[in-house]
């Protein structure tokens, strides 16, 4: 439960490093999404229970932090969370290239399936948001899995610090059924 | 006991959570698109709790930026140019202000709407944090319920229009910008004063849509609001025409918009909490009311 709830706190720190220090970056779209990164690394560290619950939180709380007034990280948070878990133990997830590369299919997977939801909840067509695809969307998950391996780093050296379990490669950590 | 030990499939419980958490990230969807009081309420809770830390994190950032373009870099260039810059930003408001009351005058409208929109009661805020999303577009600011601030009031800086207030909670509140996609403010372009409804683009641009083809638009014009949405008063400066776009056919063309504000660059807002001065539409409502008791 301890366990649960500093991660909690740290998914808090990194959405508020998110909202403040990653917005003074001069270019707006470069700014990667380490609570996405976050997420990730949660499905190598939790059980689908708790981590799916903590993904959700976390989705609420990027939710209440954006413009976003539906809620769709909330339902789009433990998606990821639950598909990056179902995935780690059928890939090969260390280094730099594949841990980027997983977390850049993810960001765009999750940035299609929000596209979709508001396409279906929104009566008239988001035709204005097209281009971000290429403008927003595409450079944010390229810097995402570009910051990924080391991030991926980071996490581990802090969990070994507030969990004192050995360090483990990201493949190594966690729960397995 | 374990957890799972409580869930009765026990052999379906990860099936039995994804459904979970899908149903209830989708039942809050729809409490949140129906704007139920207790999703509102849990929300502010959740601001009112986590904002302080955003601002403290904001102070030091500033703290430690401000330092070393102060002292390190440049020690009076960086205070003359703000100097400077907010003069250009008073006289550029300054100037569209007189362009609309001068062309009013020549339509035989009323001062009084003018004065009162000069007599706008407003509170300054300050930008505590962005959004941590790509797709939204969207401010924290360190005002909320209890400075009078309340959701759907208009956020605007000397340069023009910002937003308005999203989310409110005790001392905090969320401002969705006009540059997001789900923003619609109702605009004229001021040199012919054709109407049109300007639309969030994201990444610091807007689109003036639903304007029809006769009207008369170029690049370079300024649209100003036109104080029928009822959140924003006339004659704010929302932005530039950048591109007309006649699509061939149809009833409508369609024209990209740069916005007034930087909206990158956002660290101190006004939000008007005062009560706006009446609309032409309102106006023209209460004369035929009027005229209707005589």
């Amino acid at each position: 439960m301890k366990r649960v709830i500093l991660s909690l706190f740290a998914g808090i720190l990194i959405l508020i490093l998110q909202t403040t220090l990653l917005s003074y970056s001069p270019v707006q779209r470069i700014r990667p999404d380490i609570l996405l990164i976050f997420t990730l690394y949660l499905a190598f560290l939790f059980p689908p229970i708790f981590g799916g619950i903590l993904a959700f939180l976390l989705g609420y709380l990027m939710d209440l932090f954006s413009g976003n007034t539906l809620g769709f990280y909330t339902v789009s948070r433990p998606l990821v969370f639950l598909a990056a878990q179902f995935f780690r133990e059928r890939f090969y997830l260390e280094g730099f290239f594949f841990q980027s590369l997983f977390a850049f299919l993810f960001s765009l997977l999750e940035g299609i399936f929000i596209f979709i939801l508001m396409n279906a909840v929104q009566p008239l067509p988001l035709r204005n948001l097209y281009p971000l695809f290429f403008t927003s969307l595409l450079p944010q998950s390229f810097f995402t899995g570009l910051a990924t391996p080391l991030l991926f780093f980071v996490f581990q050296k802090g969990s070994s610090l507030l969990f004192r379990q050995p360090e483990r490669g990201a493949k190594e950590i966690g729960y397995r059924p | 006991m374990r957890v799972r030990d409580f869930f009765v499939f026990r052999g379906y419980h990860l099936f039995v959570l994804i459904i979970l958490l899908l149903l209830l990230g989708f039942v809050l969807m729809s409490l949140r698109a129906k704007e139920r009081k207790g999703v509102e309420f849990f929300d502010a809770l959740l601001m009112e709790v986590c904002s302080p830390v955003q601002k403290a994190s904001t102070l030091v950032i500033k703290t430690v930026q401000e330092t070393f373009q102060r002292y390190v870099f440049l020690v009076n260039l960086q205070k003359e140019n703000r100097m400077l810059k907010q003069k250009i930003s008073e006289l550029q408001a300054g100037n569209h202000r007189m362009e609309e009351i001068r062309l009013a005058n020549e339509r035989l409208k009323q001062l009084l709407q003018f004065r009162g929109e000069n007599s706008l009661s407003m509170i300054g805020a300050e930008v505590i944090g962005q959004d941590p999303s790509s797709w939204f577009k969207s401010v924290t600011v360190d005002k909320g319920e209890r400075d009078g601030v309340k959701k759907g009031m208009a956020v605007i800086s000397p340069v023009g229009v910002i937003g308005q207030i999203l989310k409110t909670a005790p001392h905090y509140a969320s401002v969705l910008l006009i540059t997001d996609y789900n923003s619609a403010v109702d605009s004229i372009v001021q040199r012919t004063r054709a109407k049109a409804i300007v639309e969030g683009k994201g990444e610091n641009r807007c689109e003036l849509k639903y304007l029809l083809r006769t009207e008369e638009v170029a690049v370079g014009d300024a649209v100003v609001t036109s104080g029928l949405g009822g959140n924003f008063p006339k004659g704010l400066m929302v932005g530039e025409v950048k591109r007309v776009d006649k699509k061939g056919h149809g009833v409508f063309q369609y024209a990209d918009l740069a916005p007034s504000v930087d909206m990158t660059q956002l660290e101190e807002v006004f939000i008007i909490v005062g009560p706006l001065p009446p609309s032409p539409h309102q106006e023209e409502k209460v004369k035929k009311g009027k005229k209707g008791k005589k």
